[in-house]
């Protein structure tokens, strides 16, 4: 257990590095580069060329690919992130800025998404057929197939304006800063964040319980005259989670690279808007932080998934 | 839906003319070569030019595509004092257009390549518009978004501005114009300019220009403005489609005491001190805060109204842009051959962080904006025309020798009269030195004082959550104080397509807002607590055609 966590911690170095020259160099693919995007069109489209030259000059977009990738690499290294090029901000305080934001949001939905997910899901398995499994199984579907700015545009609609119980969007109102006060701000976005993954976790638990019910062991454990509940929670429920936390475990990126459509809807300000912001301007500096983490992320939960999974599932042995 | 109907609209057009058009084709082929041949590109005859306008029915679009927001263009200019009377107005006649492209020999397997160069689905949809519409008249074209380096791609001039070849490779360019002065508009169809790629050497066409800059006087210049307008119209060296129009919003719980509303792209006459705000605690909602950082004044003075509340200019200015008095300067004089101006600054100016302003302030922001990149085309043009510019500019000059400071008092001196001096200072603030002395003025938007400026505007940064929120408060000391009750500003982070700005004004935490997105009005307009104010804003939009001969038209 210990040498197979060790080795595959060891095989995180490589893997960053092969994957963040690859993220870099498809930076490097894209037209143009941020100085067009610094300005509007309509002025870039005023600007003569020389003077377009200093200003790439002094952001330093002139040296060699390689050499930017390589000054990137090192700054990491020294623990320095970088500016971003649109605003001169440091890239680690515009993370610190905006991940708190985004860890409140994605933590609060993966929460409400595995609890509720996991709970309906194997309640619908083990009432396999009836009323409520049918219900839950249309209501999944629902959940699965409605977009997210839909529901959330909905909810707005009928719990900011119809019924004025929550604020419309934003983290907080000014002088109402502590967690406590801000809460109403974060209820409406986890709950629709949170639903709409809720869908995923309870059709997948819900097959995967049924899956595990139909195996021999639960035969075995149902002739060794467990009671019910035994049997389906200890042993059903416990081999049955293993796929159910791959799914989850895959989401846990999230964490960082953030909701985007949901931070759009609900004017949130967290990690996804920046990116998409940075890779639209082709701010290669804050880009490349946040793809860093988000593959590190990636990266990490695979190694807790395989941990997780052998500690569930007493078939599978790490070696 | 009503898009969808126009774009229907067009294709019924575009089938029925094709299938009536195609026996008269085969009568003219015999015909002697066409003049353009000679100059390697059939853009180069005018009929053909012409045509490219009668083809398409701009006011349909506007109706449609638009739904009335917008403006057909007859000219650069938009209507009003400036724009010349009679200009022919290129009504919508297919029938006329076949004809000026039969006679000019138009070549019917040749495809113009049009490039253009914004994102939004409405550019996308006029394009595919025109494209049909030019179909209907017999004439293919090819759509293409550029991307990464425009001004290479669209402006760069022939080395022979007569001959060409061209240095660009389109045919025809979608863009704008967005004009501070009409001069924006101009400047640029002599052959000297350094962004005309598209309109080759011409004597008088030069000659017009420059007549436009020769007086400091209003009314001849407004006469040089509308000879110009006239030769480029019926020369049709650029294709005018439409002004767009922007939007104010206000709500019911804001009473502006008849201030007048006017282009807040740009800085005027608002008085918001004196406004009022029906709110116990004096809060005013608004869009347009800072996305990554609160805007440097370089290329854009005032695009977001809290450019405007930040800082103060030297002069003032109304709702349509003229200068109306002092602002930083107490009084301000031109001399009568309009080649110096001389500004009496107030003494009882401080920035927000408390220090007084002075009259080096107001050398140092020129020093620094003749330095900065991608300054407005207006204000470069004002402060290169100041006496000893180019030196400062090129290092060969520790300052500017036309700007002199004596006490209290700063006198400009030019070396070419500027017709828009004034309105340079009407509306590029003046800068703190004690906090941006030490900036490079290159990279200066990236520095740390973009993040919280200080300025000596009627309001202070007070708390900025960047792509968030941020929050101005009333400056107490300011020179000035008002007869209203506002004390705060709170503004949603947006740009000026704000996506969050109906469902903001819907749950009452608009009061005043700035937009272009046409779509937002429509949804403004059903809020019984909002009022909508259309504003020109003098932005027009426009093809350019490129009279040059390039690879793919070269036969």
């Amino acid at each position: 257990m210990v040498n197979f966590i060790i080795r595959k911690v060891l095989l995180l170095i490589p893997m960053m590095l092969v994957i963040s020259f690859l993220i870099y160099a498809g930076i490097e693919l894209m037209p143009g580069d941020a100085v067009d995007f610094l300005l509007p069109p309509d002025a870039l489209a005023t600007m003569n060329p020389q003077e377009l030259e200093i200003l790439r000059e002094e952001l330093g977009l002139n040296d060699p690919f390689l050499i930017r990738f390589f000054n990137w690499l090192v700054g990491i290294l020294h623990g320095d992130f970088g500016y971003s090029i649109q605003s001169g901000v440091p890239v680690s305080t515009l993370l610190a800025n905006t991940l708190p934001a985004t860890l409140e949001l994605s933590v609060a939905a993966l929460f409400i998404s595995t609890l509720f997910g996991t709970l309906l899901g194997v309640v619908s398995a083990l009432k396999k057929g009836s009323i409520g499994d049918n219900i839950l199984t249309v209501a999944g579907m629902i959940g699965v197939a409605i977009p997210q700015f839909l529901f959330g545009l909905i909810m707005i609609i009928v719990f900011v304006f119809n019924l004025g119980w929550l604020p419309v969007g934003g983290r907080m109102t000014p002088g109402h800063e502590a967690f406590f006060q801000r809460l109403d701000h974060l209820i409406l976005p986890a709950v629709v964040l949170g639903l709409s993954m809720t869908a995923g976790v309870m059709r997948y638990s819900r097959a995967s319980m049924l899956d595990s019910l139909g195996k021999d062991f639960i035969k075995t454990a149902r002739s060794k005259g467990l009671p019910e509940w035994r049997v389906n929670l200890l042993h059903g429920l416990r081999v049955a989670l293993s796929p159910v936390v791959v799914l989850i475990g895959f989401r846990l990126p999230m964490l960082i690279g953030g909701a985007v459509v949901i931070e759009q809807v609900f004017q949130w300000p967290g990690v996804g808007q920046m990116f998409v912001a940075a890779v639209r301007t082709q701010n290669t500096p804050v880009i490349m932080m946040v793809a860093f983490f988000s593959v590190l992320i990636v990266l990490i939960a695979s190694i807790l998934i395989d941990i997780v999974t052998a500690l569930l599932d007493p078939r599978v042995k790490l070696s | 839906m009503k898009k969808l109907l126009s774009l229907l609209l067009v294709l019924l057009i575009s089938v029925s003319v094709f299938a009536g058009g195609s026996q008269e084709a085969a009568s003219a082929s015999s015909a002697a070569e066409p003049e353009w041949v000679s100059k390697g590109t059939p853009l180069a005859d005018v009929r053909v030019r012409q045509a490219l306008r009668y083809a398409i029915d701009m006011d349909t679009i506007v109706d449609t595509l638009f739904e009335g927001m917008a403006q057909t263009a007859v000219s650069l200019t938009s209507p009003g004092d400036w724009l010349a009377d009679g200009l022919n107005e290129y009504e919508y006649n297919p029938e006329l257009a076949k004809q000026l492209l039969e006679e000019a020999g138009w070549p019917k397997d040749y495809t113009l390549d049009v490039v253009y160069y914004y994102s939004d689905q409405q550019t996308v949809d006029l394009m595919a518009i025109i494209q049909q519409y030019w179909a209907a008249v017999g004439v293919k074209s090819s759509f293409r978004k550029l991307e990464g380096d425009l001004t290479s791609q669209l402006w760069i001039p022939p080395a022979d501005m007569v001959n060409g070849p061209s240095e660009v490779k389109w045919d025809i360019a979608y863009a704008a114009i967005a004009a501070l002065s009409e001069s924006e508009f101009y400047d640029r169809f002599e052959s000297t300019a350094t962004n005309n790629s598209s309109i080759p050497y011409d004597a008088k066409l030069d000659e017009l220009v420059q007549a436009t800059r020769a007086s400091a006087d209003t009314e001849v210049q407004k006469a040089a403005f509308k000879e110009l307008q006239k030769y480029i119209s019926d020369n049709m060296l650029v294709i005018p489609l439409y002004h767009q129009i922007a939007f104010v919003y206000t709500s019911d719980r804001l009473d502006m005491k008849g201030n007048a509303v006017g282009n807040d792209q740009y800085s005027y006459e608002k008085n918001i001190l004196d406004w009022t705000i029906d709110s116990p605690d004096g809060m005013m909602y608004t869009n347009c805060g800072p996305m990554e950082f609160y805007q440097a004044p370089n290329v854009n003075p005032g695009q977001f109204p809290y450019q405007e509340f930040l800082f103060d200019k030297l002069v003032n200015a109304d709702a349509s842009l003229n200068p109306t008095g002092g602002m930083l300067a107490e009084s301000y004089e031109v001399s009568p051959d309009g080649m110096q101006i001389v500004f009496n600054l107030r003494d009882d100016v401080t920035w927000h962080d408390g220090e007084p302003f002075t009259a080096d302030d107001v050398t140092f922001t020129i020093e620094f904006y003749l330095k900065s990149p991608g300054l407005n085309a207006v204000a470069l043009n004002t402060f290169r025309a100041i006496k000893g510019a180019a030196a400062y500019a090129d290092g060969t000059a520790e300052s500017v020798e036309g700007v002199t400071v004596d006490g209290n008092t700063v006198t400009v001196t030019f070396e070419r009269i500027d017709p828009n001096a004034l309105l340079t200072f009407s509306q590029w603030p003046i800068l703190p030195e004690h906090l941006l002395g030490s900036v490079n003025p290159v990279t200066a938007q990236q520095n740390e004082f973009w993040q919280h400026p200080i300025g000596t505007g009627p309001f202070k940064v007070s708390e900025t959550v960047l792509g968030n929120y941020a929050i101005l408060d009333r400056y107490e000391g300011y020179y000035r104080t008002g007869t209203g009750n506002i004390q705060r500003i709170f503004m949603f982070a947006s740009n000026e397509n704000d996506a969050n700005l109906i469902k903001n004004a819907e749950s009452g935490q608009i009061d005043y807002a700035f937009s272009k997105n046409v779509t937002d009005t429509q949804g403004i307009e059903l809020l019984d607590n909002m009022t909508v104010h259309p504003v020109n804003i003098r932005y027009t939009r426009l093809f350019f055609v490129n009279e040059f001969p390039h690879p793919a038209n070269i036969k």
